[in-house]
């Protein structure tokens, strides 16, 4: 057999399983049902479904949303949270703020650690490292037998300053491992050396509580490919659009928080710049959510001030993606002022939609496209069979019954919701940010992007949708194109003119270090590391920060000056080349590079797009029930030309193009979307 | 080709709805960019925790957009700024011009509150102004920070900027600026973010040109009058599902230092009818003899804000204060103040009040939505010189908190949160604060019993607590209010506490400093500690479920005393380590029953009986204020007679009368 790249992505619903043969250079793919309870039992049997020899396989990535569930569910092992004297409260205080300024009645949602489970100990650093009280060691011993006595295995050490001075950190760590042998211990300092103690607590917090459960997971994936004859080391996707090895993800679980998001949105890059646009939305709709990316100019965005939920940030560099409650299983219902809700509920795997006949008796979004026969019955390659019946029960019971409503509007309804809620959040991302979606291309991709796609373009005056040729799948493809990277920060706080240059350069010299061993231990060969070092910069007084690319040697801060001046010109249209510049951060960027598969154009172009294999009747809003063929995506050549509605199915996903519309099939097999009357 | 202002044609027909949708979210967009751009360049760190606000106005300086972010309490004041500016140089205004304004007199906020507003041309004439507005760190006057409370007039309060222009025709008036920066402690930052804030509203201007560039100048000015008239139409439409009537109520400030003891009451009358919402501020108090006093722009802010609380999908624009309308009566009270009364502190004093006041009313119409009192905005400052550098440069440890908001018809009060003047309103980090200035901060938490009792109890309090570690030269002052005048409940709810600092507390030297004071000198070594409010609590503590008292006591935000004496719920420890309660429901029954039986008479008790027993010991603040309903000063067990008696009667109203009448 032929040696072959395996990516392999955890969704809420499916896990899927994209395969690129290196000789072929062509894509296969598989899904299987998600296994929640442990998703690695899906990512095994996905293996086995697609015939992968492990011995054969020369790269396996792997995106998972552990994590993400993880957090949003509060799904976690006895964690505790051990901090400085006064300040147990820091991850439920915040910043105060709420996320809706006027709704009185939209609370953000609770820390990540109960206050029952934080604890204090007397100690305490100041601003400049110095001890103004040791941490005392009867008091540090009292909380790590308490929490012994409370069965917690992961411990979250987070004390006030610890940034410029992490001895107490280190000593209590010291100490919880002598009292919990069995504990994984997080302390601030190592997982975010940066100041302001609410970001470091609640990254170091989500590091805690993530890890037993995201390492455990990671450990015992690599074990079994290792098993089953894998040489090379998983590479684990994290929310920087980078991976990393398990080495890694053991000390810095917090990193996967947006593993399963990140290989969308590289995924949609990749797709949209086949395809020729430079600017793209990604619409990334699975099971029980969306998540939305932006590509300007080629770029996918990234932040640092990041969050799974509002008001709990996770400070690591991570690709900038928004998410809302809206994917196929997201739940219909009536709320109790009468009105038509969809989401953010959903009916996830377990008891999923009604129509998977797996006990879910709610509508979903799925539902409503069975019944109006978007949807065919039978999913995954035969993999899943779909009820109709139920499905129609359900959107009667819930949605048709109660509006007193034909059961086809009511479903068409459940959809119009639906695709209004992800149209609003493009707009949030694109429009909000001084973009006209009019000017972008929508890549339509997950297991429900498809069915959805056109008529959100549609809402959003968007004239192209992309589905790419697997777009249930598109999360792995996204997997096989990323690099090992890590993003590494210390402080470095004063004056640019008086700084000690040695000082600065022998700072990055340590993190270089620091890089190289991670990369090392990754088993990346020094001749494919690549390291980048920034800078931030701000002028003297101001509160926000600047980050630049800085060279090596003594001479490289001088120029990193020049370039912070241009750059704030550049980005806010002034500067003050007169005004002292401070120091603020150095960050160093490691990147270790792993082979890209190579994809290959079809040659040859056919306008026809060949016989349908039925004809159904599909509902369309005013139009009703319209007579619409139905095609087998395998079948269709490149260069295929045809005009809506059609329906397309494929092992992972449906495609749903609306009447007024035309497709064509490029020399890539993606369909692109040309929406009229726009 | 200057000096025209351009006036939209009357539309002969409604713009299509893509364009109308398109164009509306465009002006959202290029008032969130400027917020956006102010974040990533402020040099005021209050600026940088988000006070501060962002318009667009049209040519006749009506607000067509404010940012979606901004900080509630410069709603609705944007347009006296732009309209001052528009009075005061009439058609002397060109491309390239910028103009500065502060004034509180002439609908500002209070002095630290600079705006900047940029004229944006296009066919040689004004068609918008682009502004934006921030809270600088310092505008001069007396104290650090110039929050000065015993300021009666403003001018020891800082520097009053009317309308000035600081660019003329895109050339820098350096020399204005300059007088404006060296009026105020940080001359570098203030200059800072005047540039800063300057070129903010550049961006707004280039967006603006761009739609009209895609759009036409027609179209854009025609979306930016149906932007308006669309959130009139929006409030109106919902008012159809509302009753009419006449809703009243009075909420109190602490008191008038200018006089003897007692509540200084802010009325507030609601009408509803089919001209939409009116509100008629008649009966409210005098200026009082602090600068806890309201100018006009930030009493219709309050109003404004408070209303919008409970329409809170509704984009605020000019077209929100057509369809609600106040009457605040004749310059001289403690809501319409006027020069040359100091006003800085209002947004502790009757904006609060009004807007509280306005929640009150709304949860009547919309029970649904109902909310109790939330915590009082507060302020404390220490200035002084940092002696940990050998050329101890000024410092300036200026702090607010975040605290619980009240309870709620179906649900408690959101716990730690930023204050209803702005609940994007930051705290800052305490790691921040601590490298900028000689504080030790000693604790940063949640105060236990902070929330006020009912069946959905308020949400949290804080406490923060600091020392001073090298200072000279240092004072204190505070700005808040409700040492007196309690967060209070609603429905049967019971208050939370009082508001007030206390320094060096638990030592010999301990004093309660009150809510309001200046310039108290405090010395290396001086600690301090300070709560914030919780929520008042919703509906009658004794209907709060066992299990709900018993997660509280279990997260340490209620004690197991209080959870006795508040919502007679008899839990006792098993063991503690492992979070191992139980409720004793028999017992619980019977001191359920007892306090029903009892409550009302122990509301009636003889103040000055309640302040012997608070200065004996016998009894702690909590049961002063929720079980006796006397107001006392927290430091000495002095009684306020007047007081109390003006908080039973609320007491009576917002409380006891929503009691079951149970036989002793």
């Amino acid at each position: 057999m032929s040696q072959v790249r395996v990516a392999v992505d955890v969704g809420g619903t499916f896990t899927d399983v994209c395969i690129f043969d290196e000789e072929s250079h062509k894509i296969r793919v598989t899904k299987v049902p998600s296994t929640p309870h442990d998703p690695l039992v899906a990512v095994m049997n996905g293996v086995a479904r697609a015939n992968i020899d492990l011995e054969d396989v020369t790269l396996f990535s792997h995106g998972t949303t552990v994590a993400t569930n993880a957090l949003i569910t509060r799904n976690f092992p006895p964690a505790a949270m051990v901090t400085t004297r006064g300040f147990r409260d820091v991850i439920e205080i915040r910043d105060g703020t709420k996320d809706d300024l006027w709704d009185a009645y939209k609370d953000v949602s609770g820390p990540y650690i109960r206050r029952r489970d934080r604890f204090e100990v007397t100690e305490r650093i100041d601003y400049a490292g110095n001890t103004v009280m040791p941490l005392d060691e009867a008091d540090a011993r009292r909380v790590a037998q308490l929490l012994r006595k409370r069965n917690v295995n992961t411990v979250a050490v987070c004390f006030m300053n610890s940034y410029a001075n992490p001895q107490n950190e280190i000593r209590m760590r010291e100490i919880l491992e002598e009292e919990l042998p069995n504990a994984t211990v997080s302390t601030s300092a190592e997982i975010l050396p940066e100041i302001f103690e609410h970001d470091r607590f609640n990254t170091t917090v989500a590091n805690a509580v993530l890890a037993p459960l995201v390492s455990g997971y990671v450990n015992r994936l690599s074990d079994q490919l290792k098993a089953g004859g894998y040489k090379g080391d998983l590479l684990v996707l994290h929310s920087g659009g980078g991976s990393m090895t398990p080495r890694m993800v053991e000390r810095y679980p917090v990193r996967l928080a947006a593993s399963g998001i990140a290989a969308g949105a590289i995924a949609a890059k990749h797709v949209a710049q086949q395809c020729g646009y430079e600017n793209a939305v990604g619409l990334d709709m699975g099971g029980t959510s969306t998540d939305i990316a932006l590509v300007s100019g080629g770029e996918l965005r990234i932040t640092k001030e990041w969050q799974v939920e509002y008001g709990h940030p996770i400070i690591f560099p991570s690709i900038d993606v928004l998410t809302i409650g809206a994917g196929g299983g997201s739940l219909a219902y009536i709320d109790i002022a009468g009105s038509l809700r969809n989401g953010p509920q959903s009916a996830g795997a377990d008891p999923g939609p009604a129509c998977y006949d797996t006990g879910g008796d709610q509508p979903t979004n799925s539902d409503a496209n069975v019944v109006l026969n978007r949807l065919g019955t039978s999913l995954a390659g035969g993999a899943k069979n779909l009820n109709k019946a139920l499905a129609t029960e359900a959107i009667k019971k819930v949605i048709a019954d109660p509006l007193n409503m034909p059961i086809a509007e009511a479903a068409h309804a459940v959809i119009q919701v639906a695709n209004a809620n992800m149209a609003d959040a493009v707009r949030l991302v694109s429009i909000r940010r001084g973009h006209d979606p009019r000017d972008f291309a929508l890549v339509a991709f997950g297991g429900a992007g498809a069915l959805h796609g056109a008529e959100v373009a549609c809402e959003l005056n968007i004239p192209t949708v992309i589905i790419p040729p697997n777009p249930g799948v598109a999360s792995a493809l996204g997997c096989l194109l990323v690099d090992i990277r890590h993003d590494l920060s210390s402080m470095f706080t004063g004056i640019a003119a008086d700084a000690d240059t040695e000082a600065l350069e022998g700072m990055y010299v340590s993190l270089e270090s620091e890089a190289m061993a991670r990369l090392r231990q990754e088993r990346v060969a020094d001749e494919n590391a690549l390291l980048q070092r920034q800078i931030s910069m701000r002028y003297l007084g101001q509160w926000r920060s600047l980050s630049v690319s800085i060279g090596s040697g003594l001479g490289a801060l001088a120029e990193a000056v020049e370039t912070f001046h241009e750059q704030h010109e550049r980005e806010f249209a002034f500067s003050q080349k007169d005004q002292p510049v401070e120091v603020y951060q150095l960050h160093l960027t490691a990147i270790g590079k792993t082979p890209k598969p190579s994809f290959k154009p079809a040659v040859e172009l056919n306008a026809d797009p060949g016989t349908p294999r039925e004809i159904r009747p599909v509902y369309f809003g005013e139009l009703g029930w319209v007579d619409t063929p139905v095609f087998d995506r395998d079948d269709m050549p490149a260069g295929a030309m045809f005009s809506g509605p059609a329906v397309i199915d494929q092992f992972d996903s449906t495609t749903v193009i609306p009447p007024n519309t035309t497709a064509v099939i490029d020399e890539w097999m993606n369909i692109l979307i040309h929406l009229e009357e726009i | 080709m200057s000096g025209t202002i351009a006036v939209p044609l009357a539309p002969t027909t409604a713009l299509d709805p893509v364009t109308f949708e398109v164009l509306k979210n465009a002006f959202a967009t290029s008032v969130d960019l400027m917020s956006e751009q102010i974040l990533r360049t402020c040099y005021s760190f209050v600026i940088y925790s988000r006070d501060f606000s962002s318009a667009l106005c049209d040519a006749a300086g009506n607000t067509v957009m404010q940012g979606s972010g901004d900080i509630a309490v410069h709603v609705g004041t944007l347009h006296f700024q732009c309209k001052a500016v528009l009075e005061e140089f009439g058609t002397d205004i060109n491309p390239g011009d910028v103009f500065a304004i502060n004034d509180p007199y002439r609908g500002g906020t209070h002095f630290n509150d600079v705006s900047f507003i940029r004229p944006i041309f296009s066919g040689g004439e004004v068609i918008a102004f682009a502004q934006n507005k921030g809270h600088w760190a310092d505008i001069g006057g007396n104290v650090p920070g110039s929050f000065d409370v015993n300021a009666k007039e403003h001018f020891g309060e800082g520097l009053r900027i009317t309308p000035v222009r600081i660019w003329s025709r895109g050339v820098f008036l350096h020399d204005v600026a300059q007088l404006l920066v060296s009026n105020t402690r940080a001359p570098r930052q203030a200059m800072g973010d005047l540039h800063a804030q300057s070129e903010a509203t550049a961006v707004c201007e280039r967006e603006i040109l761009r739609l009209v560039d895609r759009y036409s100048k027609a179209t854009v000015l025609h979306a930016m009058q149906e932007t308006q008239d669309y959130v009139e139409r929006t409030v109106r439409r919902r008012l159809e599902g509302l009753p009419h009537g006449v809703w009243e109520t009075t909420d109190y400030m602490d008191n008038d230092p200018g006089k003897e003891e007692g509540l200084v009451p802010i009325k507030i009358k609601l009408t509803i009818d089919a001209n939409g919402i009116h509100y008629d501020l008649a009966g409210s108090a005098p200026v009082v003899a602090t600068f806890l006093n309201s100018g006009y722009g930030t009493t219709f802010s309050a109003i404004y804000a408070g209303t919008k609380t409970f329409f809170p999908d509704v984009p605020l624009n000019s077209g929100f204060y057509a369809a609600v309308t106040a009457d605040i009566g004749p310059e001289g009270t403690v809501v319409n103040a006027g020069w040359p009364n100091a006003v800085t502190g209002f947004c502790s004093g009757p904006y609060e009040k009004l807007m509280n006041g306005i929640f009150e009313i709304w949860s009547k119409i919309m029970p649904e939505r109902a909310m109790a009192c939330a915590f009082n905005l507060e302020y404390l400052l220490v200035g002084g010189k940092d002696g940990r550098t050998e050329d101890s440069p000024y410092f300036m440890w200026y702090d607010w908190m975040a605290g619980g908001w009240g309870g709620r018809a179906s649900k408690d009060g959101s716990g730690a949160t930023a204050p209803v003047f702005g609940a994007g309103l930051a705290v800052q980090p305490v790691e921040g604060q601590e490298r900028l200035s000689p504080v030790l901060t000693s604790m940063h938490q949640i105060g236990m019993d902070s929330g006020g009792p009912g069946r959905f109890r308020g949400g949290v309090g804080i406490e923060k607590g600091g020392m001073l570690t090298d200072a000279q030269n240092a004072v204190m002052s505070y700005c808040c209010d409700r040492a007196r005048s309690i967060t209070w409940g609603i429905e049967g709810g019971l208050p939370s506490i009082p508001h007030g600092v206390w320094l060096n507390k638990g030592t010999e030297s301990e004093r309660f400093l009150g809510s309001n004071f200046s310039s108290v000198p405090v010395q290396s070594g001086d600690s301090f500690v300070r709560p914030s409010a919780g929520g008042g609590g919703y509906g009658d503590p004794l209907e709060r479920t066992y299990l709900e008292v018993l997660d509280d006591v279990i997260d340490g935000y209620v004690s197991v005393g209080r959870a006795a004496k508040d919502y007679g719920v008899v839990i006792t420890a098993i063991d503690p380590d492992l979070d191992a309660y139980e409720v004793d429901e028999a017992a619980s029954v019977e001191l359920r029953h007892d306090i029903a039986a009892h409550r009302l008479g122990w509301l009636a008790e003889d103040p000055a009986t309640v302040s012997a027993r608070y200065i004996s010991g016998d009894i702690d603040m909590l049961d002063v204020i929720r079980r006796y309903g006397v107001i006392l000063d927290w430091g000495t067990g002095e009684l306020f007679a007047t007081t109390t008696r003006e908080h039973r009667a609320l007491m009576e109203r917002r409380s006891s009368a929503h009691w079951p009448v149970v036989p002793a």
